[in-house]
């Protein structure tokens, strides 16, 4: 009776904000299992092995992080977050802890939704094409991995050492959030207090290197106060 | 640390205050030659001291050193403190009442001023609480309006009526979720102690998010973004500037009547970092301008379109995150139309790398 549908795991206490999640995820295709409390999460993770988990950071019986490290001791599978708007520093943590992308409440369909399908996408794409493939390919921006060279629509650009290790760290994590943190420590090996101004200019550059101008969509998107994320092609 | 500044200050302006009336009434002892005008000379360093000092302790010290001095230096026997003569215990005498008294009014000045701030700050206390309930009450009479609407009657309605009684409740929600989150930041910050955590904030990065979000709320409205060609480093709480950012554009989007042109422009100015937003709209009344940051809620405004009452609160947000961030914030009129306003940020030195 495999219905090919995705399966969802949602761990939220909140009655309402359960409710119409379920309704819209469900009205878009896909099956979703409910849990109130990370122990029932807990319980139904490893009952159902869903497709992509969505949790929320505020959870009564504590620790929504806690959960995300137990699951991520075994599991790549996708995580979206819920959070609260003030909380940047929940935020951050449990994107360092492994979770792939967050959403703010409150949030409108449309966005939680879109972050869905990305993550669904990406896990893929990552899973099946076996990540850090010769090439990356995504809106004319196109890194040659095996020459170290980058192109954007057509035209080659020069980056620098670091510029170029920083854009192929991203682009391994195609729709991903990675954090300041994250992006440091893979690039340079340590965290100072000087670490962050350097990854800034660095991106600064690379931006420009791009074209890309504020306000507009570029391939490297800004989160700001938390990190860097590039688009995958089919992505807004 | 401030109390330390204090004390040092205070014992300056009492050594100073010495100092400068014993060279004074040298001076005056040569020039005129005369005693008359010393013990005056000091009465008026004593007198300035109480002004200028917080407390008692300055003043007097001030008023039984100058006496000391007097009678030292500049009274009968030259050099030699004498003190059975009656002019001088009675000099002595009047000195310190004098200082006495002028400390007692400096204090009692001092009480009344941060009377009037506090019973200021009451009053604006007031006025928020009246426009925040005012100003939340408005959209949740739509929310809770419609939807009931819509459950009990769902079939009168024709789907067009249906589809613009939802929009409104959107629209209204995500009013309401502005307003929680000014006000969240109002009190984040707080009353008088004010911390707010700074990070190094790109400003790209900061006017691609505020841009970004802007048009998600406003998709017809264009900005015209300026900022300077080279990376700009800027110390500051992003999500706090980002919100101020925000505000003052919706500001003008909201009160800037007839606007067509809206932009942003950021200039580096030494060590300051300069934003300025401006419309070309109908410009702000005058008589607003003087008041614009402190959140007065006019009761006028409550028969005006609600949604302009959102206004005082924002701005006045805007004011309080710049200030606490060490910055300075003001808003004027264009010759030749429009308004501006400008805001400024801190932003140490860069260190040639």
């Amino acid at each position: 009776m495999n219905n090919n549908k995705y399966k969802l795991l949602l761990i939220e206490d909140e009655e309402n904000i359960h409710n119409f999640v379920t309704a819209l995820l469900e009205a878009n295709g896909y099956q979703v299992i409910g849990a109130r409390t990370c122990a029932e999460g807990t319980m139904l993770f490893s009952s159902h092995c869903p497709d992509l988990v969505i949790l929320d950071l505020g959870l009564p019986d504590g620790d929504g992080m806690e959960f995300l490290r137990e699951i991520r001791r075994g599991s790549v599978v996708p995580v979206i977050v819920l959070s609260a708007r003030t909380n940047e520093a929940d935020k951050v943590q449990a994107l360092d802890l492994g979770a792939n992308d967050y959403v703010t409440k409150p949030f409108g369909s449309a966005e939680l939704l879109a972050r869905v399908r990305s993550a669904m996408r990406n896990f893929r794409y990552s899973v099946h094409s076996g990540a850090g493939g010769n090439r990356y390919e995504s809106q004319g921006l196109v890194i040659d991995y095996d020459a170290r060279r980058v192109f954007c629509q057509g035209t080659e650009i020069k980056f620098t050492q670091i510029e170029y290790n920083i854009l192929a760290f991203l682009s391994a994590h195609p729709g991903k959030v990675m954090t300041y943190a994250a992006i440091i420590k893979a690039i340079w090996g340590y965290n100072d207090l000087g670490s962050r101004k350097k990854l800034q200019v660095n991106m600064a550059n690379i931006r420009k290197k791009l074209g890309a101008k504020p306000g507009e969509i570029s391939h490297i998107v800004n989160e700001l106060g938390v990190g860097y994320r590039m688009l995958r092609s089919d992505e807004e | 640390m401030n109390r330390k500044w204090e004390i040092i200050k205070d014992w300056s302006i009492a050594i100073g205050s010495l100092v400068g009336s014993f060279l004074l009434s040298l001076f005056l002892q040569y020039q005129y030659q005369t005693d008359a005008l010393i013990p005056v000379v000091f009465v008026l360093g004593a007198f300035l001291t109480s002004v200028l000092t917080h407390g008692y302790v300055y003043g007097v010290s001030t008023a039984l050193f100058g006496v000391l001095a007097v009678n030292f230096a500049f009274t009968f026997p030259y050099f030699h403190l004498n003190f059975m003569i009656p002019e001088n215990l009675i000099s002595t005498v009047i000195m310190v009442i004098v200082s006495l008294v002028t400390c007692g009014l400096t204090a009692k000045l001092k009480q009344q001023e941060a009377a009037r701030a506090n019973g200021e700050k009451e009053r604006m206390r007031a006025n928020l609480l009246r426009a925040v309930s005012h100003d939340l009450r408005t959209p949740l009479t739509t929310i809770c309006g419609s939807s009931s609407a819509l459950l009990e009657n769902y079939d009168a309605f024709t789907r067009e009526q249906r589809e613009t009684m939802l929009r409104g409740i959107q629209t209204d929600a995500q009013w309401l979720n502005r307003m929680v989150e000014n006000l969240l930041s109002i009190t984040r910050i707080g009353s008088g102690d004010v911390k707010i955590t700074k990070e190094e904030t790109a400003l790209d990065e900061l006017a691609d998010s505020v841009l970004m979000t802007f048009s998600t709320r406003y998709p017809h409205v264009k900005v015209t973004l300026d900022i300077p060609e080279e990376v700009l480093i800027i110390p500051m709480d992003a999500m706090l500037i980002q919100q101020v950012l925000i505000n003052l554009l919706e500001n003008a989007v909201q009160h800037a009547e007839g606007m067509t042109k809206l932009s942003l422009r950021v200039i580096a100015m030494g060590n300051r970092a300069v934003f300025e937003i401006r419309d070309n709209g109908k410009g702000i009344d005058e008589d607003m301008i003087k008041s614009i940051f402190s959140g007065r809620y006019t009761p006028d405004a409550a028969i005006l379109d609600s949604s302009k009452s959102n206004c005082g609160i924002g701005l006045s947000l805007c004011a309080t995150i710049v200030k606490a961030h060490g910055g300075t914030i003001q808003a004027k009129n264009i010759k030749g139309g429009g308004a501006l306003f400008r805001f400024t940020l801190d932003m140490p030195e860069e260190e040639d790398e």
